[in-house]
C-alpha cells in the first residue's frame, strides 16, 4: 500500500477565486524522495499544505497511511501531524526564542498542554533535543538566540524540530530558496540523510531542476496547479523543461 | 454594465458632496454672523449655545439657493464633489474643451431635473437627457491630464478653502476665543503666579495642618495607585488580548463572535474616561486612593487590551504555522510561538502605562480619587498657591523620572 495517496486534490481559494490546484492526483511509496517542481505559484506550497492541512482541501483526499486526512477530527489530525515533519522556506523559528525553545516546538503534539504552557518539557525530550542537535551539527548553539545564527544555521534548527517529531512523512516547503547554493546542498544532505537513514519518505518543493535531480527519486511538475509531469529525474528533457517552465526559460545549474 | 453603475454613482456622489458643501457653507457662515452679534452669548458662558433657527419657507429658500450654486459651478468650472470623485464635464464626444455656450446650456438643462425632481438623471442615470440636450457629457477625469491652470483660480479649491476658512471661524466664535483677555489681564493670576514661582515645600514629610497627607505621603499613593491598576489591568488585559486578536480566534464562527465581543468591550472601556469611574466609585466605595484605583485599573484593561491585541496581531506568522504542523493545540502554540514575539512589547506597553497611570492620578485625585490630585485640589481650593507650585514642582520631577527610567528599560527590551 502507498504510504501517501493524493487523489483528486482540488484548493480553491476563497478570496479572490484563485484555483491553486486541480484535480492533482498521485501516490507516493514509502521511502520515496520526492520533488515537487514548477514555477512560483503553480501550486506546489498549497499541495504540500493540503497534506497536513495548514491549508483546507477545497475538495479531493489525502490519505495517509490508509487514513483520509481530510475527514480527521481537529484532535485526530493533531495526532497525525506528529508524524509529518515539515521544514519552510522561511525556516518559521521564533527568532527571540533560544534555539532550544525552538527545536522543542517539534515535541508539542507529544506533550500535555500544562507542560507546554509551564515550559516544562520531559527529560528524554531534553535528550532528544540535544541529539538532534548534534546530528545537524548545532550542539554548541543549544542556548543560542534563533536569530544570532546564520540562515543555513537556522534552516538546520529547522530540521533537528523536524526530527523532534520522529516523523515517518517529511513536507519541506522551498527548504533552500532563502539560501546560498554551497548552503543548499549541506541542507539537502540533510534530508536525503534522513531519507536514506530514518527511512523517511520526503516530499520537497524546489525552484532549481538541477537540485531535483540531483536528490529526488522522482519528479512531480506542477503548472497552473495541474501535474504536468510524474517520473524519474532522467525523464525531464529539453521539451518537458520548456513545457513546465514557459518557452524563454533556461536551465540553471546550482553547483 | 458595471462601468455605467459606477459613473452614475460618481456623478449623484459628486452632486451630493457639491450640494451638502453650500448647505454647509451657507449655514455655517450665517451661524457665526449670529452667535457674534446676538450680545447674550458673549460674555455669557452659563448662556446655552443655540444655533440659528431656520422656519420652512427660509429652508425651502436655502435649498434652492444651494441646488443653484451646485448647478452653477457644476457647469462652469470642476466643483469640489466632481474633483473629488474623478470626474469632468466634457463635450459630447469627450474633448475635455467645453465652450460658453455649451456650458451655459448645461446649466439651463439642469433647471429640467430640477423641476422634474431629477426624472431624467434617474431614467438615464449614466446619459441622461439635460446633458444629451447640452451637447456635453460628464465623463470620468482622464489619469494624469495636464493642468490647464494654476490650482488656486479652480473652483474646488476656492470651495475647498472657504470650507475651511469658514469651518475655523466656527470654531473660533464657537470657543469663545478672545486674544484680547490673554494679553490684557495677564496679571490678574498675579498671586497665582508669585505662589507657583516659589513653592513652598515645608508641608513635603510633615501635612499640612489642614490635610492628611503631607506631599511626598499622596504622591507614595499616587505612585502606588498607578502600579496597581497597571498590575492588575495588565493581568486581566493579557489573556484576553488573544481572543481579541484576528489571528487567534477568528478561524470559526465562535472565534469571530469572541473576537468582535472582546474588541467590543475594549473599545467601549477605553472611550469611558477614568474621570468618570471615578466620580463612581468615589461614591460606590467612598472618596480616596481606592476609588481611584478601580478608575484607573478599568481603563487600564481596554487601553492594554487595545495595545497588546494589536501586537498579537503584527506577529509572524511562520512559528505558529510551525507550531501547528508539529501537533500542538491552539494554547500550546500560543504558548510557545506567540508569546515569545510579544512579551518584549507587552512590557514595554506595560512600563509606558504605568506612566500614563501615574498621570491619569493626577486628574482622577481631582474627583475624589485621593493622592496627589486631591491634595492639589485642596490647597488650589484654599488658595494656598505656595503649596500648589509645590505639590507640581513635586509632581513633575516625579513624572520626568518615570519617564525617563521607563524610557531607558523599553530601549533595553524590545
Amino acid at each position: 500500500m502507498a504510504h501517501l495517496v493524493i487523489e483528486r486534490l482540488t484548493k480553491v481559494y476563497e478570496r479572490g477565486k484563485v484555483r491553486a490546484l486541480t484535480d492533482v492526483s498521485f501516490e507516493v511509496e514509502r521511502g520515496e524522495f520526492l520533488v515537487l517542481i514548477g514555477l512560483s505559484g503553480s501550486g506546489k506550497s498549497t499541495l504540500l499544505r493540503c497534506v497536513n492541512r495548514l491549508v483546507e482541501p477545497t475538495s479531493g483526499r489525502v490519505i495517509l497511511d490508509g487514513t483520509d486526512v481530510t475527514r480527521l477530527s481537529p484532535r485526530a489530525l493533531r495526532r497525525t501531524r506528529r508524524k509529518i515533519g515539515m521544514v519552510f522556506q522561511q525556516f518559521n523559528l521564533v527568532k527571540r526564542s533560544s534555539v532550544l525553545s525552538n527545536v522543542l516546538t517539534g515535541r508539542l503534539g507529544y506533550v500535555s498542554t500544562w507542560r507546554a504552557l509551564l515550559g516544562r518539557f520531559p527529560k528524554e525530550d531534553l535528550e532528544r533535543a540535544r541529539r538532534a542537535l548534534s546530528r545537524v551539527g548545532l550542539l554548541e548553539k543549544m542556548y543560542a538566540r534563533a536569530d544570532e545564527l546564520s540562515g543555513g544555521q537556522q534552516q538546520r534548527v529547522g530540521i533537528a524540530r523536524a526530527l523532534m517529531q520522529e516523523p515517518e512523512l517529511l513536507l519541506a516547503d522551498e527548504p533552500v530558496s532563502a539560501l546560498d547554493p554551497a548552503t543548499s546542498h549541506s541542507i539537502m544532505q540533510y534530508l536525503e540523510q534522513m531519507n536514506r537513514d530514518d527511512g523517511v519518505t520526503v516530499l520537497a518543493s524546489l525552484h532549481f531542476l538541477s537540485l531535483a535531480r540531483r536528490y529526488g527519486t522522482r519528479i512531480i511538475a506542477l503548472k497552473d496547479g495541474q501535474v504536468v509531469f510524474d517520473g524519474p529525474p532522467g525523464a525531464i528533457d529539453n521539451a518537458k523543461f520548456k513545457e513546465i517552465y514557459g518557452e524563454d526559460a533556461e536551465e540553471v545549474e546550482v553547483r | 454594465m458595471r462601468e455605467r453603475l459606477l459613473l452614475s454613482r460618481r456623478r449623484f456622489l459628486s452632486f451630493f458632496l457639491d450640494w451638502i458643501s453650500w448647505v454647509y457653507l451657507l449655514y455655517a457662515g450665517f451661524s457665526v454672523h449670529y452667535i457674534r452679534t446676538s450680545p447674550t452669548l458673549i460674555w455669557r458662558p452659563e448662556e446655552k449655545f443655540v444655533l440659528p433657527e431656520l422656519g420652512l419657507t427660509d429652508w425651502i429658500l436655502v435649498l434652492l439657493v444651494t441646488v443653484e450654486l451646485t448647478l452653477l459651478v457644476r457647469s462652469f468650472g470642476v466643483s469640489l464633489g466632481q474633483r473629488a470623485f474623478g470626474v469632468i464635464l466634457a463635450r459630447a464626444d469627450g474633448s475635455p474643451r467645453v465652450g460658453f455656450f455649451p456650458r451655459f446650456g448645461h446649466f439651463l438643462a439642469s433647471q429640467l431635473v430640477l423641476l422634474t425632481v431629477g426624472l431624467p438623471v434617474l431614467v438615464r442615470p449614466d446619459r441622461p437627457w439635460h446633458e444629451r440636450a447640452a451637447g456635453v457629457a460628464l465623463l470620468p477625469r482622464p489619469r494624469g491630464a495636464p493642468r490647464v491652470r494654476p490650482w488656486w483660480t479652480s473652483a474646488y479649491a476656492l470651495t475647498g478653502a472657504a470650507l475651511a476658512g469658514v469651518t475655523v471661524a466656527l470654531g473660533w466664535v464657537v470657543t469663545d476665543i478672545q486674544v484680547g483677555a490673554l494679553i490684557r489681564d495677564v496679571d490678574k493670576p498675579a498671586r497665582l503666579w508669585r505662589g507657583l514661582s516659589r513653592p513652598d515645600l515645608s508641608y513635603f514629610f510633615v501635612p499640612h495642618p489642614l490635610e492628611v497627607d503631607s506631599i511626598f505621603g499622596a504622591l507614595v499613593k499616587s505612585l502606588f495607585m498607578a502600579l496597581l491598576a497597571t498590575l492588575a489591568g495588565a493581568a486581566i488585559a493579557f489573556p484576553f488580548s488573544f481572543l481579541g486578536a484576528r489571528n487567534i480566534t477568528a478561524t470559526g464562527p465562535v472565534g469571530r463572535v469572541g473576537y468582535a465581543l472582546t474588541r467590543g468591550f475594549f473599545n467601549v472601556f477605553r472611550s469611558i474616561e477614568s474621570i468618570f469611574w471615578a466620580s463612581i466609585f468615589a461614591i460606590w466605595v467612598g472618596f480616596g486612593a481606592f476609588a481611584g484605583t478601580i478608575a484607573l485599573f478599568l481603563h487600564t484593561i481596554a487601553a492594554l487590551g487595545k495595545l497588546y491585541s494589536e501586537q498579537v496581531e503584527h506577529i509572524d506568522p511562520g512559528p505558529v504555522e510551525a507550531a501547528t504542523a508539529a501537533g500542538g493545540n491552539r494554547l500550546q502554540v500560543i504558548k510557545q510561538a506567540v508569546i515569545p514575539q510579544v512579551l518584549p512589547p507587552f512590557l514595554a506597553f506595560t512600563l509606558y502605562r504605568w506612566d500614563i497611570n501615574l498621570r491619569m492620578a493626577t486628574v482622577v485625585g481631582f474627583v475624589g480619587g485621593g493622592g496627589i490630585g486631591l491634595l492639589l485640589k485642596n490647597f488650589k481650593d484654599g488658595g494656598e498657591w505656595t503649596q500648589v507650585g509645590a505639590v507640581i514642582v513635586t509632581f513633575a520631577v516625579t513624572v520626568w523620572l518615570l519617564d525617563f527610567v521607563s524610557g531607558w528599560v523599553r530601549e533595553r527590551i524590545v
